[in-house]
């Protein structure tokens, strides 16, 4: 009788369990569509970037300040375990600094299965950047003073701050989409062997690094005391493109949630 | 016979719901009969290209809501001498500015700033010249209640409104209650001040069809929008803070010294934010109708745009702390040049295209003048 009884209440324990930490986690959800967001840290080689006078070094001793790091980033594409690349549509986010909420991009819509690989366009297409400013919403839009016109579309990565070593400001506007002064640069920052399981029972976060330092090194070494304020569709925009294309964004952690 | 204790049956239970999916329990609240009609939601038109506003969620735009705003803003029982009113210092005619360097409230004290214009205020983000407030329910507070402007605590306000025969009706058509409280009397302001909309200048139907501007005024709106590259291409740099299309800097919520002063007698942004990089700052406001809000800059210091032209192109103090880069690379003439240097021809030019915004209908429409 007593051992039916507790027979009894452990059976409904482990039924209530199973209906209250698995009730939401029907086979079916691991088939349906989940959400991988980018966790992104602006960081100046191993500190953390502030916008408040904060002074620092680059490799080659310059010394220097940021009041203002804004960037696009877009049309983010995930390559799946079998190789196959899903591109994410409609992906258009302005990471800027000064707005902490801006820095987390919720990827939603993505089909289940596992995923090896990301990238995405540091700025914005072509097609889109072209397009008539009347038509630009959201983040595109060019009252986030993130536009120049119509002809030069938008400024896909802005730098502002002061050379302190140098006693002169730092004015780094990057666009440009038309060649040879393309500026549109695609970022593959590698995962490392690490697997996201993407389903509809969690979220996947990929932590990123961008790294300010990355955008004058690299590629082309770039001196901050002699840099021209590029500001204008140019060589020397598509160098420093080059430069965080290759270098900026660096994966430091993924997290199935 | 009791096969589990229902102290444990409860636990399970509890376990079950905490544990679950979160659905809606089935049983529906008694809905009373409504006593008033439910308010009608207000269609706000946007115009083509503006981005899309901020509205709280708490406070949607009802047509009832905008009308009592629209009350209130003009009622002068809201300040303590029954003497002025939000439209006293934001009246339409000047797009909603005063024409004083410096507002001046019922008691004569003026303000260490001028009036702010109130066009297309929905779509900022950081509002007055210091982004003191975010939303224009938390700011309408600050000039009710300040003791140098309407002076008046809002609930004395409220307790005159509460005593009238006409308010407490318009209260309960936008809000559901007769009952009139701080709360309510900011979302009725905060709802008419959305609505105040300008988007039909000149510069509008020339964006819309790219036609209808002088060649000074093509000139002009080219160097608005030009980033100098010194020795290169030749710009004025307007755009970076006043930005299109609300051509100001507070849908973006960007501060900026341009250079006024050497030192600051007033803090401006570093006023909230306490940092030392943000000493002299201010919200670059909307150049729209801005040949109708004369005088010009936060202390109204210049009289006439053409003042504010020289300013950018030939007295801006270098050596400011946190002068905006791009004002401080921003040199046409290198390298002997020291400032933006405008010629007069292109001075005349921004400043033809500076006139089209002026959208000469906002300031006679109806829904926006007085209901008194």
């Amino acid at each position: 009788m007593k051992t039916s009884k507790y027979f009894l209440f452990f059976g409904l324990l482990l039924v209530a369990s199973m209906a209250g930490m698995q009730g939401c986690k029907k086979d079916s959800d691991l088939q349906t569509p989940g959400e991988v967001d980018l966790q992104i840290s602006n960081v100046v080689g191993a500190k953390p970037l502030a916008l408040d006078g904060t002074t620092y070094s680059t490799p080659a001793g310059e010394i220097f300040s940021v009041s203002t790091f804004e960037y696009y980033i877009s049309n983010i594409k995930l390559t799946k375990s079998d190789g196959t690349v899903y591109v994410a549509p409609n992906t258009y986010f302005l990471v800027d600094q000064a707005k902490p909420a801006t820095q987390h991009l919720a990827i939603t819509g993505v089909p289940a299965g596992t995923y090896t690989g990301v990238s995405f366009i540091i700025g914005v297409d072509a097609a889109t950047t072209q397009a008539d400013p009347l038509a630009l919403t959201g983040v595109l839009n060019p009252a986030n003073s993130m536009y120049w016109t119509w002809n030069t579309g938008h400024i896909f990565l802005k730098l502002e701050g002061t050379v302190t070593s140098a006693g002169r400001p730092i004015v780094c506007h990057i666009g440009g989409y038309t060649d040879p002064y393309n500026a549109i640069v695609t970022a593959t920052p590698s995962l490392a062997g690490k697997i996201l399981s993407v389903n509809g029972t969690h979220s996947s976060t990929i932590s990123l690094s961008a790294d300010v330092l990355k955008l004058f090194d690299g590629v082309s070494h770039i001196t901050l005391s002699t840099f021209s304020n590029g500001m204008m569709p140019g060589a020397e925009a598509v160098q420093v493109a080059k430069n965080y294309g290759a270098g900026m964004f660096t994966v430091t952690q993924t997290q199935d949630n | 016979m009791t096969i589990v204790n229902p102290r444990v049956l409860a636990f399970l239970l509890g376990c079950m719901l905490l544990g679950g999916c979160g659905s809606k329990g089935s049983i529906d609240p008694v809905t009373p009969t409504p006593v008033v009609p439910t308010p009608t939601a207000y269609t706000l038109t946007l115009p083509a290209g503006f981005p899309t506003p901020v509205i709280p969620a708490d406070n949607p735009l009802t047509n009832e809501g905008v009308a009592l705003g629209r009350m209130l803003f003009y009622e002068k029982a809201l300040s303590s001498t029954g003497t002025m009113s939000c439209g006293s210092c934001h009246q339409q005619s000047k797009s909603f500015t005063d024409g004083l360097p410096l507002a001046v409230g019922v008691d004569g004290v003026a303000n260490p700033r001028g009036t702010m214009s109130l066009v297309n205020v929905l779509w900022s983000t950081q509002l007055t010249w210091d982004g003191a407030f975010t939303t224009l329910e938390t700011q309408a507070q600050k000039p009710l209640e300040n003791t140098i402007e309407l002076h008046q605590p809002l609930p004395a306000s409220v307790a005159k409104l509460q005593a009238t025969t006409l308010y407490p009706p318009l209260f309960e058509a936008a809000f559901g209650t007769k009952t009139i409280t701080p709360a309510l009397t900011l979302k009725a302001l905060a709802q008419f001040e959305r609505t105040i909309i300008s988007s039909n200048s000149r510069y509008d139907k020339y964006v819309a069809t790219r036609a209808g501007f002088s060649a000074d005024e093509v000139a002009g709106l080219q160097l608005y929008t030009t980033h100098i590259a010194p020795g290169v291409v030749r710009g004025a740099e307007c755009f970076h803070c006043h930005t299109q299309p609300l051509m100001s800097s507070g849908y973006a919520g960007k501060f900026f010294n341009n250079g006024l002063d050497l030192t600051f007698a007033d803090p401006g942004r570093g006023g909230i934010t306490l940092l030392a990089v943000d000493q002299g700052k201010f919200i670059a406001p909307t150049l729209r109708n801005i040949a109708l809000t004369a005088p010009y800059m936060h202390d109204g210091r210049f009289k006439t745009l053409e003042e504010v032209l020289d300013h950018y192109s030939d007295h801006v103090q270098m050596a400011s702390p946190n002068l905006d880069p791009n004002l401080i690379q921003g040199i046409n003439d290198p390298p002997f040049g020291t400032h933006m240097d405008l010629t007069p021809t292109e001075k005349r030019q921004v400043l033809a295209f500076l006139k089209t915004l002026t959208d000469s209908t906002i300031i006679t429409d109806k829904r926006f003048s007085s209901p008194f």
